[in-house]
C-alpha cells in the first residue's frame, strides 16, 4: 500500500505535534522515522493509525484519502514501545483479537493464529498470559497481533527500546527479515540511528516537529542536506568546527585561527563562494592520529569502546572526536598530530544550517 | 575474594564478642529501662500536657484521662517484653540461658514497679474503700474475726463476733458484701444488719479508702508476670501478627458472638444465655420462626416483600452505580470535553454535601416526579425506584472518582492499541479496560450493594405511610412498635438481615482472594 502524506499538521491546542509534513512512501517499502524523542514520530505514526485526527494536511492509503477514517477501517498492524498485551486474556486470545472483530470464522482463526505463532517462535506459549512471558517473548506475540490480519501497513513505534542489546540485534534482523519478505509497506519509528540506518530502506529524519530529509541511508550519510542531519547521522557524531574557506591559486584553505586544511576544489569552491565563516563537518573516521601531521594537538581524554578507542583530541579551543586503534595505546595528555581526509568534508550555512554542498 | 573475607570476619566477630551474661543482663534492663521511661514521659505528656490543653478550650474530655492510664497499665507489661526480647536470642540455642536472663530481669522490674507502687500508694497498693475488719464466712453470715482500732467499722460500733447478715434489706454473703463494698465511694454510709449475741442489731459504718501495703498481694502477680515472661521467651516470632490481631479483634467478636447467641435463646446474661430460673439453657427457635411466621409481640408484617424490597434497592443501586460511574470515569478519564474540570471538581463537593440536609429537597423532587404520568410510577414518591433512584445519586460522585482513578491507571497504548486492532470504541472499553479495573468494579459493586442493602435514611424518609419497606426500616419499625423491646427477637432481625451478604462473599470470596493474588497480574 502507497501512502501520500501532504502538508500534515497536527497540534494539541498550542503544543505543535509535527507540522507540514510531506512524505511519500512506495508500496512495500521500510522507512524509517528517525529523531530524538519528542520531535513529533509518535504523533505522526498515531496521525496515520487515526487514533489522532489531523489538524490539517491530507493522508492517502493508495488513493482513498483516509483522514477522517476509523483505525479500525484502516486495515493496519502497529507494534507500541510498551506492547501494550491485553494482560486478562492468553497468548492464543491476544493474537487471535484482531481476527475476532474481524469476525474471521473460528477454525480459520485457529489456523492463522497457530500459523503465526509458528513464524514468531511462540508456538508453545499460547495458553500463557503475557504476565508470565519475559519481554522477548512479549515482543513477538505483539508482532505477531500485529501480522495476523494481514494488515495493509505496518507501524512500529520504537518496538525494540525495552529489549536488552543482544535481542535488540536479533528482532532487529528478524523485523527487517518479516518484512521483506511479507512485503508489507512498514513504518518504523525509532530514535536509534543504527537501527535505522540498518533496517530502513529510505529514513525520514525528524526535528522539532518538522521533516528534516527524507533518504536512504547511504545519501544522509555522505550527502546530508542540513547540519542537523549530519550531527544526527553517524555515530559517533560528526566533529563541527567553524572555519573560513578562501582560495589562493586554484587551491582551496580552511582556516581557523593556527589550524589550516586544504581543501579538494570540488568541495572547497562552494564554500569559499559563502561570504564570511562557514561550518566545517568532519566524520570521526576521517581523521587520524599521526606522527606527522596538519596539525597538533593534545590528548584529552580517551574512552574504550572496546575494539576501538574514542578519543578526543583537543586543539587551541577546538574539540575533535575521533576514533584509533586500541593498540595504540594513547593517553590523556600525550601530544600529538592530526591528518585529514578531506575528501569527505561537509560544509554548511551557519545561519540557514543548509548544507553548501548538496542543495535540496 | 573480598566477599569471602567480609563473611570470614563477620564470623570471626560473632565468636568473639559473644557477649556475656553480664552484658546481656544489663542489655535488657536497658531496654526495659527505656522502655518505661518512654511511657512515664508518654503519660506525663497526656495527662500535665495534653490534658490541660484540652481543658483550656473547656472540652469535656476522657480521651486524655484513658490515654494516660492506658501508658501506665501496658507500662510493666512493655518493660517485661523488652527484657525478654533480649533473652530470645538464646532460646533455642540455650534455653536455660534465656529463660535464667528473662526471669531475672523480670524480678528485678517486677521488684522495682512494686516499689514504686508501694511507695506512691498506686497499682496494688492503691487504697481501697475499706470498714478496717476482717471478716469470714460461717453458716449464720458473716462473721467479724477483727477489728481494727480507731477504724472505720470501730467508730460505727461494731465487735468482733457480730455476724453481719444484710446491708441495708438485701442478705449479703461475704463476696457480695465485698463486691458491694469495692463500689462505694469514699464516705458512703452503709447500713449493717447484724446479730450480735443472738440479738438483731443495726449500725451505719462510713466507707474509709486504706492501703494496707501487704506484701502478700504481690506473690500472684509475680507468678503472672513469670508465665507471662516465659511466654514471650518461647512464643513463636510470626504468631505475633495473628496475637495482636486477635487481641484487637477480640471486642468484635465478642459481638458477633452475641448476637448468633442471642437469637437462639430467650434471655441471656452477658454471653450466657438463661432459662427461667436463671440457669444456663433456655435454647429457643421462636425468634427465627416469628420472622417467618410474621408476627412478633403482636407486630404483623409478611417478611418476604421486605426481603424483596431490600434485595431490589441494593441490586439496582449495584447495577445502575457500576453502570453510570464506570462510563462516566471512562469519559472523564479518556476524553477532552468542554466542563470536564467544573464537573470533576463538582462531583468532589457533592460528595462532600451532607446527604440529610437535602433529604426535603429531595422529597419534593421525588413528589413531583410521582405526578409525572409513567416515569411517577417507576421512580416516584413510595417507589422503589426512587429510593434505589436517590441512593444511586449519593453514591455516584464517589464511585465515578474510583472509577476514573482506575482507567487513568490504564495505559492508552493498550486502549490504542485494541482500536487498532478493529474494536470500536464501546468495544475497546468494553473488552479490553472494563477487565482491566475489575478489582475496581468489585470494590464499587460490594459498597454499593451494601449500602443499599443496609439503606436506612432515604428509604424511611421516602416511604413514608405505606407498606413499603426494606429491612433497616423494619428492624426499626419493629423497635418502635414493640414494648417491651424483645432484643433477642431484634437480634435475629439483624442476622436475618446478614444472611444474604453472608451468602454473597462465600460465592464471591473465590474471586475476591484470586483477584488480590495477583489475579491482573502482567498488567503493568
Ligand atoms: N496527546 C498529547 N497532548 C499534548 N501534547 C502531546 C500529545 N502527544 C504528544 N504531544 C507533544 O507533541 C510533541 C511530539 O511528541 P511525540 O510525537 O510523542 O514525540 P516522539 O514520539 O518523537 O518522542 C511533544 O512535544 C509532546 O509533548
Ligand atoms: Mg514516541
Amino acid at each position: 500500500m502507497e501512502i501520500r502524506i501532504d502538508n500534515l499538521t497536527k497540534k494539541f491546542g498550542e503544543v505543535v505535534g509535527v507540522e507540514d509534513l510531506t512524505l511519500h512512501i512506495d508500496d512495500g517499502e521500510f522507512v524509517a522515522f528517525l529523531g530524538p524523542s519528542g520531535c513529533g514520530k509518535t504523533t505522526t505514526l498515531l496521525t496515520l493509525a487515526g487514533i489522532y485526527k489531523p489538524t490539517e494536511g491530507l493522508i492517502r492509503f493508495g488513493e482513498r484519502i483516509v483522514n477522517q477514517v476509523q483505525p479500525k477501517d484502516r486495515n493496519i498492524g502497529m507494534v507500541f514501545q510498551s506492547y501494550a498485551l491485553y494482560p486478562h486474556m492468553t497468548v492464543f486470545q491476544n493474537i487471535a483479537y484482531p481476527l475476532k472483530l474481524k469476525k474471521t470464522p473460528k477454525n480459520l482463526q485457529n489456523e492463522s493464529v497457530r500459523q503465526v505463532a509458528g513464524v514468531m517462535g511462540i508456538g508453545d506459549l499460547l495458553d500463557r498470559r503475557p504476565g508470565q512471558l519475559s519481554g522477548g517473548q512479549q515482543q513477538r506475540v505483539a508482532l505477531g497481533r500485529a501480522l495476523v490480519k494481514e494488515p495493509d501497513v505496518l507501524l512500529f513505534d520504537e518496538p525494540l527500546s525495552n529489549l536488552d542489546a543482544r535481542l535488540r540485534l536479533t528482532m532487529r534482523g528478524e523485523i527487517k527479515h518479516l518484512q521483506k519478505n511479507l512485503g508489507i509497506t512498514s513504518i518504523y519509528v525509532t530514535h536509534d540511528q543504527v537501527e535505522a540506518m540498518t533496517m530502513a530502506d529510505r529514513i525520514a529524519v525528524m526535528s522539532g516537529g518538522r521533516l528534516q530529509a527524507f533518504d536512504t541511508p547511504e545519501e544522509l550519510y555522505d550527502r546530508p542536506k542540513t547540519q542537523f542531519v549530519a550531527g544526527f547521522v553517524g555515530n559517533p557524531p560528526m566533529n563541527f568546527i567553524d572555519v573560513n574557506v578562501s582560495q589562493s591559486d586554484g587551491a582551496y584553505t580552511a582556516k581557523t585561527g593556527s589550524i589550516r586544511m586544504t581543501v579538494p576544489a570540488a568541495r572547497g569552491a562552494p564554500a569559499a563562494e559563502h561570504a564570511g565563516a562557514v561550518v566545517m563537518g568532519l566524520r570521526p573516521e576521517d581523521i587520524a592520529i599521526a606522527s606527522e601531521g596538519e596539525v597538533a594537538g593534545e590528548i584529552f581524554v580517551v574512552e574504550p569502546l572496546g575494539r576501538e578507542d574514542l578519543i578526543d583530541v583537543r586543539v587551541g579551543e577546538h574539540s575533535f572526536i575521533l576514533l584509533a586503534n586500541t593498540e595504540s595505546r594513547h593517553r590523556a595528555g600525550e601530544r600529538v598530530a592530526l591528518q585529514f581526509d578531506m575528501s569527505q568534508v561537509q560544509f554548511f550555512d551557519p545561519q540557514s544550517e543548509r548544507s553548501l554542498l548538496w542543495r535540496q | 575474594m573480598a566477599r569471602a573475607e567480609l563473611f570470614a570476619s563477620s564470623k570471626v566477630k560473632t565468636d568473639e564478642i559473644q557477649p556475656t551474661l553480664q552484658e546481656d543482663f544489663v542489655e535488657a534492663l536497658k531496654l526495659a529501662g527505656i522502655s518505661i521511661v518512654v511511657l512515664l514521659v508518654a503519660a506525663f505528656f497526656f495527662s500535665a500536657v495534653v490534658g490541660p490543653f484540652f481543658a483550656l478550650g473547656s472540652v469535656e474530655e476522657t480521651v486524655t484521662d484513658v490515654l494516660t492510664r492506658l501508658a501506665l497499665l501496658i507500662l510493666p507489661y512493655v518493660a517485661y517484653i523488652s527484657a525478654a526480647s533480649v533473652a530470645r536470642r538464646y532460646t533455642f540455642r540455650a534455653t536455660s540461658r534465656a529463660l535464667g536472663l528473662a526471669f531475672s530481669c523480670a524480678i528485678l522490674i517486677y521488684a522495682l514497679i512494686s516499689a514504686g507502687h508501694y511507695l506512691l500508694d498506686y497499682g496494688v497498693f492503691a487504697p481501697r474503700p475499706s470498714l478496717q475488719m476482717t471478716l469470714s464466712q460461717t453458716d449464720a453470715g458473716i462473721r467479724i474475726d477483727e477489728v481494727a482500732p480507731g477504724g472505720a467499722a470501730e467508730t460505727a460500733g461494731m465487735l468482733p463476733g457480730d455476724v453481719i447478715t444484710a446491708i441495708r434489706r438485701d442478705p449479703v454473703d461475704l463476696a457480695a458484701f465485698n463486691k458491694r463494698l469495692g463500689q462505694s465511694e469514699l464516705d458512703a454510709p452503709l447500713r449493717l444488719r447484724f446479730l450480735r449475741d443472738g440479738e438483731e442489731m443495726q449500725e451505719t459504718a462510713r466507707v474509709v479508702l486504706v492501703s494496707d501495703k501487704e506484701l502478700g498481694v504481690l506473690l500472684p502477680g509475680l507468678a503472672i508476670v513469670l508465665v507471662f515472661t516465659a511466654i514471650i521467651v518461647f512464643l513463636p516470632g510470626h504468631w505475633a501478627p495473628y496475637i495482636a490481631l486477635v487481641g484487637l479483634l477480640f471486642p468484635l467478636l465478642i459481638g458477633y458472638f452475641w448476637v448468633i447467641v442471642a437469637t437462639f435463646s430467650y434471655r441471656t446474661k452477658g454471653l450466657v444465655p438463661l432459662d427461667g430460673n436463671d440457669n444456663f439453657g433456655g435454647f429457643t427457635l421462636k425468634n427465627w420462626e416469628s420472622i417467618f411466621a410474621g408476627n412478633i409481640a403482636g407486630l404483623e408484617f409478611n417478611i418476604w416483600p421486605i426481603l424483596m424490597t431490600s434485595m431490589a434497592i441494593a441490586v439496582l443501586m449495584t447495577f445502575v452505580v457500576l453502570l453510570v460511574s464506570s462510563m462516566a470515569g471512562y469519559a472523564l478519564s479518556r476524553m477532552d470535553f468542554p466542563g470536564r474540570r467544573f464537573f470533576l471538581s463538582f462531583t468532589l463537593i457533592l460528595h462532600g454535601f451532607p446527604a440529610i440536609t437535602l433529604l426535603i429537597p429531595i422529597f419534593i423532587v421525588l413528589l413531583r416526579m410521582g405526578e409525572t404520568p409513567i416515569i411517577g410510577d417507576l421512580i416516584g414518591f413510595n417507589t422503589v425506584g426512587g429510593i434505589a433512584m436517590v441512593m444511586v445519586a449519593f453514591q455516584l460522585p464517589l464511585g465515578v472518582w474510583l472509577m476514573k482513578g482506575f482507567f487513568d491507571n490504564i495505559p492508552w497504548d493498550m486502549e490504542r492499541s485494541a482500536l487498532i486492532d478493529g474494536a470500536s470504541r464501546f468495544r475497546a472499553y468494553w473488552e479490553i479496560l472494563l477487565p482491566q479495573i475489575r478489582p475496581g468494579l468489585l470494590a464499587l459493586g460490594i459498597f454499593a450493594f451494601i449500602g443499599g442493602w443496609n439503606a436506612y435514611i432515604i428509604p424511611a424518609t421516602y416511604s413514608i405511610g405505606t407498606g413499603l419497606s426494606n429491612l433497616p426500616v423494619f428492624l426499626n419499625e419493629l423497635i418502635d412498635e414493640t414494648a417491651p423491646v424483645d432484643w433477642n427477637q431484634v437480634a435475629a432481625v439483624g442476622l436475618f438481615q446478614l444472611i444474604p451478604i453472608f451468602i454473597f462473599f462465600i460465592f464471591a470470596q473465590e474471586y475476591l482472594l484470586n483477584i488480590y493474588a495477583g489475579g491482573t497480574k502482567g498488567s503493568s
